[in-house]
């Protein structure tokens, strides 16, 4: 990590750290688990499945539909832990560097909350499908060598933004779902009011640096920008997991995980997942007709 | 060339026009014509190809680095029976 040639991060985070503390909860005592789940709900909304909308979801079976709401269930909860431990590991090397004095108290309350985030997930996923899907493998020349130290600072915060914004179009939805279990209703409504908080701070930090960034050398960024458009096209993929396709007994699971990416309700469904980052970044100077 | 092996060399080039020549000796990692976020889309393919299963937990990256190394470890099986 270069952050020497980071200047200091300097935020007005007053505000988020008073609600951080009003808001402080015991997650391990909070929640009220059930034995176990009735067998004919959907753990995750039907709307939010990679199916939904497509001829794909209506040739399955009812019971085929549960389970694949229970298994991308089981996925989507496994990608905030595996999100989760990677934002973590970022933050937590960075917490006590003189370049985020600033901000090093509001960080104390991101991580412990986002420990607890990986928590209840995982007690979630444990539970009721006994197991996490794995994450899937990286590899160490990342994507960013060819950015500058400010740049790559800039994209480790901007993935951790555009992970909870993802994640929160997710959970806002489930957090009011009705045919949903009152636990997995729980769980996403607890999350999302968490994370109002931290994608609050992570647009903060992010018009911060690519500030920095622009300063720097304003032809970085639309490199930057293109970055962050592959980084949103990677972060839809990760929901489309042919193991839950094969778990929930649909077949031939890697062709339908294709033809299920390129159709154009989910296509569509995207564009909705997206709509709220993506304006983000365009009013930042980094949306996607800022690549050159 | 095998029709898998053009599968993976158009996935490539479709997913880096700027990656230049691929020979089958190219470190397809260091010169990141694969790069971390086309990764797990590239396995994908592979076992679309192959028909082989992929534990995202035991990747040797080795097995992915060249063309060769690729088309030795996924594509030979039969060849070599």
């Amino acid at each position: 990590m270069a952050v020497r040639e980071i200047k200091p991060v300097v935020l007005d985070l007053d505000r988020l750290e008073n609600l951080a503390e009003s808001g402080y909860y015991n997650p391990y005592t909070m929640f009220d688990w059930p034995d176990s789940i009735e067998p004919d709900l959907p753990w995750m909304s039907e709307s939010l499945t990679t199916l939904a909308g497509t001829p794909m979801w209506d040739e399955l079976t009812r019971e085929q539909q549960i389970a694949l709401t229970r298994y991308e269930a089981i996925n989507f909860f496994s990608l905030n832990i595996h999100g989760i431990r990677e934002l973590m590991s970022e933050v937590v090397m960075r917490i006590h560097e003189r370049t985020y004095a600033d901000v090093s108290e509001f960080l104390h309350h991101f991580i412990g909350e986002e420990n607890e985030h990986m928590w209840f997930f995982a007690q979630f996923c444990l539970r009721y499908g006994g197991k996490l899907y794995p994450a899937q493998p990286t590899l160490k020349a990342d994507s960013v060598d060819h950015l500058s130290p400010v740049a790559r600072e800039l994209i480790v915060f901007a993935r951790i933004l555009i992970f909870e914004e993802i994640v929160d179009y997710f959970n806002a939805h489930m957090a009011t779902d009705q045919s949903l279990p009152p636990i997995a209703r729980e769980i996403n409504r607890v999350h999302h009011q968490d994370e109002s908080r931290h994608v609050a701070f992570g647009r903060m930090i992010f018009t911060h640096l690519l500030g920095q960034v622009a300063e720097r050398d304003p032809q970085e960024v639309p490199l930057v920008a293109e970055y962050l458009e592959n980084y949103l096209q990677y972060s839809i993929s990760t929901l489309y997991n042919p193991a839950a396709y094969r778990d929930a007994g649909i077949p031939d699971a890697l062709a339908l995980r294709r033809r299920a990416l390129e159709h154009p309700a989910r296509v569509e469904a995207h564009d909705q997942v997206l709509k709220r980052t993506r304006k983000f970044l365009t009013k930042a100077g980094v949306g996607r007709e800022a690549i050159t | 060339m095998s029709e898998p092996m053009r599968a993976v060399r158009a996935f490539i080039q479709g997913r880096n026009p700027k990656v230049g020549p691929l020979t089958d000796e190219l470190d397809l990692i260091d010169s990141r014509a694969i790069d971390s976020l086309a990764f797990v889309e590239f396995i994908f393919l592979l076992e679309e190809l192959s028909g082989e299963s992929i534990d995202p937990e035991d990747v040797d990256l080795e097995d992915f680095r060249t063309l060769k190394a690729l088309e030795n470890r996924f594509f030979m099986k039969e060849a070599a029976c």
